[in-house]
């Protein structure tokens, strides 16, 4: 038995802690506490920090009670709470459009809103009321599945610092002057957009993510960049869009990044900023740049070869590099250019700080032997360089292993791994 | 040798030292690197120019036992060494925070008293998952809070819970309740002095001066009238007791509904209550359908009262069901309890304030 004189061991703590606890908790544990004692039925109620999510509701199989459950849970919730709420994140796949979203965000609008986060579920897509335009102090906006119509009167988020828009509905004007119209906006994401044409201005973007089917994109003033992320989905007809075009797209995407630190490219990214004109003499120098990721980069195509060298060559502290392959193997022995290795391939350019390179999905074709070689030659500082054959590549790995072990080093402690899946 | 020629000597071999007071008066040295991981203490030795020696030693705040103090100190000592990995770092945190409820309740306070954020953090942290996923009867027993919250307060969201027709109507049937228990007990206050009056009535003297015809007939029959309905009352009274005390079986308590509702508005219910007496008051002098209304209500009221305990115990035993669920299901607190009152209008029928100002 618990002695009586057994004094309470936490009520009496400050509220700052106390919060710090309830913020640490499931929502639906914090608003339990308001039953423990007197002192702790409304120490949740200040909590500036809300996060609902389909734990809040007893599951069971019934849909609509799920829903109307965690509809009411929301709203109570908000009811009773006190002061300013900072944070509102809402995750679940059970609501889409739902009216009480919308007083949920007529009250959040009201209450001093920072950041938001709205995961809906697939279906109709929400559609997001005005009074969100008129969260002033909000810095960071992530929407799921909604439908995104500024007024014309908005002018933009004025605190904005993080915007990431996935699968949302939204015209192109709209974005762009969005963007435009947040300064200082940090960080950008944009997924599962189609056929977008779009151009970034945002003098302190940071950080960049795309990935979608992009008609276009240009970075017109993104002079901050560090870290960019982009997958380029293409269809046949962007392809062909891609085709008709002359501006050179390199210049277009990279021409004006000069603090980049990362770059990861997926899907389509090398062969986008292959389209164009000829590259010519690139006027920056990426002196930041540190690692680099280009996915699925066709060895067949000289234009994306180009790319590459033209990319790396231009980063003088380039620690890191990964770069995978997608060629088709059946057609790879008789490589044409393969004397550009030879010829014309820059020869007095060393990658003084590269230190770990990785080529993966590797098949062997000439190109990509090529260019292992250029690398091994000129890297005198390497650590590590894994190669991993692709997949499909059964017969041909025991020649890429002759040929490797012929390749001269620049770096007598660079190590070579082979690695079989 | 004196410290400060020792100093002289070999000033690299000597480290340098803070000098620490805690609140029960006791003085420690600590190497200096590690105590200047404390903010306050930096704060302290920077600014104030504290801490140098035994003289001019920290006063720590006072939620810093020497206990907790050496807690503290040792997270400072690990922490503060630069080389340390991530996951050294963890490790270390998992089993620094392995203790009693107690001493983390206690550590959190102090390290927050000296501003020390990680620390504060981790022991968050660590409350947080003691609470989680607990009934608040574990909890309570965890760290002995005081379960002080009257079972009306707990139960509070089914009074402004009026989506459940049953609720409403339960809560609609208490209300009719406590007025009848009101009414009844003015009654008798009144009743009592209408005995009195009556014997001076004006009938008996007229009686008294035409004789006793068919008047005494009136007289007995209202006198007979009375103690019938005194009877009656008498009866229903017990049986409202009888009610009440089949409520007060009931573990939840919902007689306290009740009681509690009466007693927690005592003061508005006292204005109310002196209203409602003269309402009262007036409607009995005035006609005599109230007192009607009191007996009707007489003959439905044993089957309505079978009815509403019933519905109680009914109620009651679905609010003893599983207890998470059922918060789940009424998890809405009022903000303050408005005062609900019910007083008569002029012809009898009940009305229902929210408050005090649709008076």
């Amino acid at each position: 038995m618990d002695d009586v004189m057994s004094r309470d061991l936490i009520s009496d703590l400050p509220q700052s802690i106390i919060e710090s606890i309830l913020t640490r908790l499931p929502i639906r544990d914090a608003v339990r506490t308001s039953i423990l004692s007197s002192k702790w039925r409304y120490k949740w109620t200040t909590l500036t920090q809300l996060v609902f999510d389909e734990k809040c509701v007893i599951l069971s199989n019934d849909r609509c009670k799920v829903e109307d459950g965690l509809v009411n849970f929301i709203t109570r919730t908000l009811f009773l709470h006190q002061g300013p709420i900072h944070k509102f994140q809402l995750t679940t796949t059970h609501l889409q459009c739902c009216p009480d979203i919308d007083q949920w965000l007529l009250f959040l609008s009201r209450n001093d809103i920072k950041e938001l986060v709205l995961e809906l579920g697939e279906g109709e897509w929400f559609r997001v009321p005005s009074c969100l335009f008129n969260c002033k102090k909000l810095t960071r906006l992530d929407l799921f599945r909604c439908e995104f119509d500024p007024p014309p009167s908005f002018k933009g988020f004025l605190c904005l610092k993080s915007l990431n828009l996935h699968q949302v509905l939204v015209s192109p004007e709209a974005i762009e002057s969005l963007i435009s119209g947040c300064p200082l906006l940090e960080s950008l994401a944009l997924s599962y957009f189609d056929s977008l044409a779009l151009t970034i201005r945002a003098p302190n973007l940071k950080f960049l993510c795309l990935e979608g089917e992009f008609k276009d994109i240009c970075l017109e003033n993104t002079p901050l960049l560090v870290a960019m992320s982009v997958a380029m989905y293409m269809t046949d007809d962007i392809a062909e869009h891609f085709e008709q075009s002359s501006t050179c797209n390199f210049n277009r995407f990279l021409g004006g990044v000069p603090r980049l630190e990362r770059l990861i490219g997926h899907i389509y990214f090398t062969k986008f900023l292959s389209i164009g004109d000829d590259l010519g003499r690139l006027p920056i120098t990426y002196a930041h740049l540190k690692v680099v990721e280009l996915n699925q980069v066709s060895f067949e195509d000289m234009k994306e070869i180009l790319v590459v060298l033209h990319l790396i060559t231009n980063s003088p502290n380039l620690r890191e590099l990964q770069i995978s392959g997608s060629s088709n193997t059946l057609a790879a022995i008789d490589a044409p250019d393969l004397d550009f290795w030879d010829d014309e391939c820059p020869s007095n350019c060393t990658f003084k700080q590269l230190r770990v390179v990785r080529m993966t999905d590797m098949s062997g074709v000439p190109h990509e032997m090529e260019f292992i070689k250029f690398l091994l030659a000129n890297s005198p500082a390497l650590e590590t360089m894994s190669i991993s054959p692709c997949v499909y590549v059964m017969d041909g790995r025991l020649n890429m292993l002759i040929e490797l072990l012929r390749f001269r080093r620049a770096s007598a402690q660079a190590e070579i791994l082979f690695i079989q899946d | 040798m004196s410290e400060v020629d020792m100093a002289v000597i070999k000033p690299e071999m000597m480290k340098s030292y803070i000098w620490l007071q805690t609140a029960d008066g006791s003085i420690q040295q600590v190497e200096q690197e590690v105590a200047m991981f404390c903010p306050m203490i930096c704060h302290e030795v920077i600014q104030k120019g504290m801490g140098s020696s035994k003289n001019y030693a920290i006063s720590l705040p006072q939620r810093v036992n020497p206990a907790m103090l050496s807690l503290i100190l040792d997270y400072c000592r690990f922490h503060q060494v630069p080389g340390r990995s991530n996951k050294e770092r963890k490790s270390f945190d998992e089993k620094f925070i392995r203790m009693d409820t107690k001493r983390l309740c206690e550590l959190t306070s102090a390290a927050d008293s000296l501003q020390l954020k990680p620390l504060v953090d981790l022991t968050s942290r660590a409350l947080a998952r003691i609470i989680e996923g607990k009934s608040p009867e574990e909890i309570r027993e965890i760290f002995h809070l005081p379960d002080d919250l009257t079972e009306e307060e707990k139960l509070e969201p089914l009074k402004n819970t009026t989506d459940d027709p049953r609720i409403r109507l339960l809560n609609r049937l208490y209300a009719k309740k406590r007025k009848e228990l009101k009414e009844r007990q003015k009654l008798k206050n009144i009743e009592v002095e209408e005995e009195r009056v009556d014997d001076r009535s004006v009938d008996d003297l007229l009686s008294f001066i035409n004789g006793d015809n068919g008047d005494s007939k009136g007289i007995k029959n209202s006198k007979s009238k009375k103690k019938n309905r005194r009877r009656k009352d008498q009866q229903k009274n017990t049986s409202a007791n009888e009610a009440i005390k089949n409520h007060n079986k009931e573990p939840n308590g919902l007689n306290q509904v009740c009681r509690s509702a009466e007693v927690g508005q005592k003061v508005r219910a006292g204005v109310g209550a002196t209203s409602n007496l003269h309402d009262v008051g007036d409607d009995i002098f005035d006609n005599k359908n109230e007192l009607d209304d009191v007996d009707i209500d007489d003959e439905i009221d044993p089957a309505l009262k079978e009815k509403i305990d019933r519905e109680v115990e009914d109620f009651a035993r679905r609010l003893n069901s599983d207890w998470p669920e059922r918060m789940q299901e009424i998890l809405s607190f009022g903000h303050e309890r408005k005062p609900v009152h019910f007083s008569l209008n002029g012809n009898g029928s009940l009305r229902r304030y929210a408050n005090s100002e649709q008076r």
